[in-house]
């Protein structure tokens, strides 16, 4: 039933939640996890300035240290903990708007499952950020497993 | 005090200026921002499945542009021209002091900070003097200067808004139709600002920048032939009014001091490179030869319109004395009128409106753009420099959009309540945030790239007596302007010595002073940071990717120095083992 499982992942508490379910299911089926961070171009703008996200444009990710490792270091969870079970780990990072470059790669990679955490934001919180995972259920028709972080506790 | 007393207090109205709708100018302005959107659009940051690949590099003319555009504000647009007008040549303080910074930030930063290729100018602070509370304090100054710099922006923009839009004094209860507007007009860059991140910042800019410059340019060259002025080259054919135009035009010190002048002019050339959002351009252009050519290409595109505002603000002038009443003199042209001399020249040419608007567009969008400029520099530097760097190091992307959008928000409601009841003109609202600027970073980029005994402590004591020092005259002239039961300046003394708009050329001697005794009387930086230092000099090029700290870790092999220097360095750093090892290699 599922031969490849997305896990979009920021290195937060709350998409790290999701990883759990992601390997237990890939084991099940035997599946490939697939571990994706996303360079979130209004975050490089509003945390970094607008000419960064122009040097990332011209493909100049290598030399932005800092952003790499963040990005290396949350896909890394993801593979070492599918290592620690045996589950195949794909890790790679894109660059965009997170909801639409998370489902493009699960079109363009024949994902059948996309599990990824989330926050159950409210109010002003959610007004100003809404919720990746909500607009990524919105943009894609791949079956979607939500898990909630509150849940977790 | 009263919404009433506000009222009265503050009525900002440009005399003479056709302030009612215009659909014409109207639709402009709003096709012009519509155009800077559509063409951010078209080249916009496109999803990539992989990480964006060998990606087009921007060569320097662009560059150039997008510095252009990035400069020029309402200040450079309306500001100066504003000055000049009410104060003849003694105006051209701006125009000196801002080309000739451009030289300085060519001479001694450009290429450098190429070489040291980090992300904010906090960053460089923070990292070359290991010092998180350094880093943190040249991220407060970068909030206060986008802040401050803003604040002219959004009075030139309202002025400007008045006579495009008309005046709905009253609409929000309490402020008069100037104050309306400047709510209006922060609301939509506010706004613009949420899309700026999409839209490919240098190809956007480079546009923006043609835009403008032929609003400005195609302005003068129509006002100067209708009026019969001027034909083909209306920057010098201006001279011929001059005499006209009265003494106080031609006769810049009658009516303020030299070292007022000096001062002023001392300061803003300081400050151009310590501008944050001036200096973060040079960190991501390709190489240190783009960082030059893409700086001089700026200077020249910034001069286009420099040479241009002396002439503008001459034929205002002279079309004021003969529509509206003498220009100089009881009552004489408010400096309401003054601020949008630029606009009004058209508008008494008797050209339509919809050219007027052209003009007046202009003057928006270049504040707009700039202030998009400023707020991301000041958003990046909370988000990024203060919340990530230092209160929350696991901080996610959505924490630090977050961060840096109430920063935007905060930045603009600041901006947007002080430009309410505006302290001074465009032009000297924007030269307090140069004092601030030449007074606090600038000292720390020129010391920490320049002299690799800056350490820690000395920039500690440096930046806090810059910021200090800076605060003084502000206090003393600024602050109580909007005190209702003080008078400025408290004293008459300390402004003529300590000017709040040329305050650097007191402070910044002292900056420097206090940071090289201080690093003097404390231990030296370390050899890393010391290395660092020498590699921005290096005349090895670089590699495209490296920055200076690669390039230090990376080798065991040291850097160009200038004779014994590492083992002299070694005696005092105790480390001579190691670094005699390298000196010895580079025998």
């Amino acid at each position: 039933m599922y031969e490849r499982i997305l896990v979009p992942t920021d290195g937060s508490d709350v998409a790290e939640a999701a990883v759990a379910h992601a390997l237990d299911l890939a084991e099940k089926y035997d599946a490939e996890v697939h571990a994706l961070y996303v360079v979130d171009i209004d975050s490089v703008n509003f945390s970094l300035g607008t000419e960064q996200v122009d040097r990332l444009k011209q493909g100049r990710f290598d030399e932005m240290d800092e952003l790499k490792e963040q990005a290396d270091e949350a896909t890394g969870v993801v593979a070492d903990r599918g290592g620690d079970r045996g589950v195949d780990v794909v890790e790679h990072v894109s660059g965009g708007r997170p909801h639409k470059v998370i489902a493009d790669y699960a079109e363009n990679h024949d994902v059948d499952l996309i599990v990824m955490g989330s926050h159950g934001r409210a109010g002003v919180r959610r007004a100003l950020l809404g919720s990746v995972t909500e607009r990524t259920l919105r943009s894609t028709h791949v079956p979607v497993l939500v898990v909630d972080y509150l849940d977790e506790d | 005090m009263t919404a009433a007393s506000l009222l009265l207090q503050s009525e900002l109205l440009p005399e003479a200026l056709d302030i009612s709708f215009k659909i014409g100018p109207a639709l402009l302005v709003i096709g012009m921002l519509g155009l800077f959107l559509t063409i951010g659009f078209v080249f916009r940051v496109a999803d990539t499945d992989d990480m964006w690949v060998a990606g087009r590099s921007i060569g320097n003319v662009e560059n150039g542009m997008a510095i252009g555009a990035n400069w020029m504000s309402a200040a450079s647009y309306l500001g100066m021209a504003a000055s000049i007008a009410l104060a003849g040549f003694y105006g051209l303080v701006f125009v000196v002091g801002w080309t000739t910074g451009y030289f300085i930030l060519l001479i001694f930063l450009a290429a450098q900070l190429r070489r040291f290729g980090k992300y904010t100018a906090p960053d460089f602070v923070g990292d070359r003097f290991n010092s998180d509370t350094a880093r943190a304090i040249a991220a407060v100054t970068t909030f206060l200067i986008g802040f401050v710099y803003a604040i002219g922006q959004a009075k030139g923009m309202a002025l400007v808004g008045l006579y495009i839009f008309g005046n709905y004094g009253g609409l929000i209860p309490g402020l008069d139709g100037y104050q309306v507007m400047v709510v209006a007009m922060m609301v939509v860059t506010v706004g613009y600002l949420t899309l700026s991140g999409m839209l490919g910042a240098t190809k956007n800019q480079a546009v923006q920048y043609v835009i403008l410059i032929l609003a400005f340019v195609v302005g003068l060259f129509v006002v100067g032939y209708t009026e019969g002025y001027s034909t083909v080259l209306p920057q010098l054919e201006y001279g011929a009014l001059i005499s006209q135009l009265g003494s106080e035009f031609s006769e810049p010190f009658a009516g303020s001091s030299y070292y007022l002048w000096v001062a002023t002019t001392f300061s803003l050339i300081v400050g151009t490179c310590g501008l944050p959002h001036v200096l973060v351009r040079f960190y991501t252009v390709e190489s240190e030869r783009t960082a030059r050519w893409s700086t001089v290409w700026g200077l020249f595109f910034i001069c286009i319109l420099y040479w241009s505002a002396p002439a503008f603000a001459a034929f205002g002038t002279d079309l004021y004395s003969q529509n509206v009443g003498a220009t100089y003199g009881d009552p004489g042209m408010t400096s309401a009128a003054s601020e949008v001399i630029v606009v009004l020249a058209a508008q008494l040419s008797g050209l339509p409106d919809w050219f007027v608007g052209i003009v007046a567009a202009g003057g928006i969008a270049a504040a707009i753009a700039t202030v998009a400029g400023l707020f991301i520099a000041g958003s990046s530097a909370i988000s990024h420099d203060i919340y990530t760097n230092i209160i929350n190091e696991d901080a996610t992307q959505r924490q630090q959009i977050l961060v840096g959008r109430l920063s935007i928000v905060a930045l603009g409601a600041l901006t947007t309540l002080a430009a309410l009841n505006p302290a001074s003109s465009i032009a000297a609202l924007v030269g307090y945030a140069f004092s601030l600027a030449g007074s606090v970073l600038f000292p720390m980029f020129f010391l920490g790239m320049w002299w690799e005994n800056a350490n820690r402590q000395g920039a500690l004591a440096g930046m806090t007596t810059g910021l200090t020092l800076w605060s003084i005259p502000m206090i003393n002239q600024i602050v109580p302007t909007y005190i209702g039961s003080l008078e400025a300046p408290l004293s008459t003394g300390l402004a003529t010595w300590m000017p709040a708009i040329g305050s650097a050329l007191i402070t910044l001697p002292v900056v420097f002073a206090v940071t090289i005794a201080v690093s003097m009387a404390t231990d030296e930086p370390s050899l890393e940071t010391k290395r660092i230092v020498r590699q921005c000099h290096s005349p090895e090029p670089m590699g495209q990717q490296e920055t200076a700290e690669d390039v230090v870790a990376d080798g065991g092999e040291d850097v160009a120095t200038d004779g014994g220097r590492a083992v002299d360095d070694a005696a005092a750093s105790g480390d001579r083992a190691v670094d005699d090892a390298a000196a010895e290699e580079e025998r």
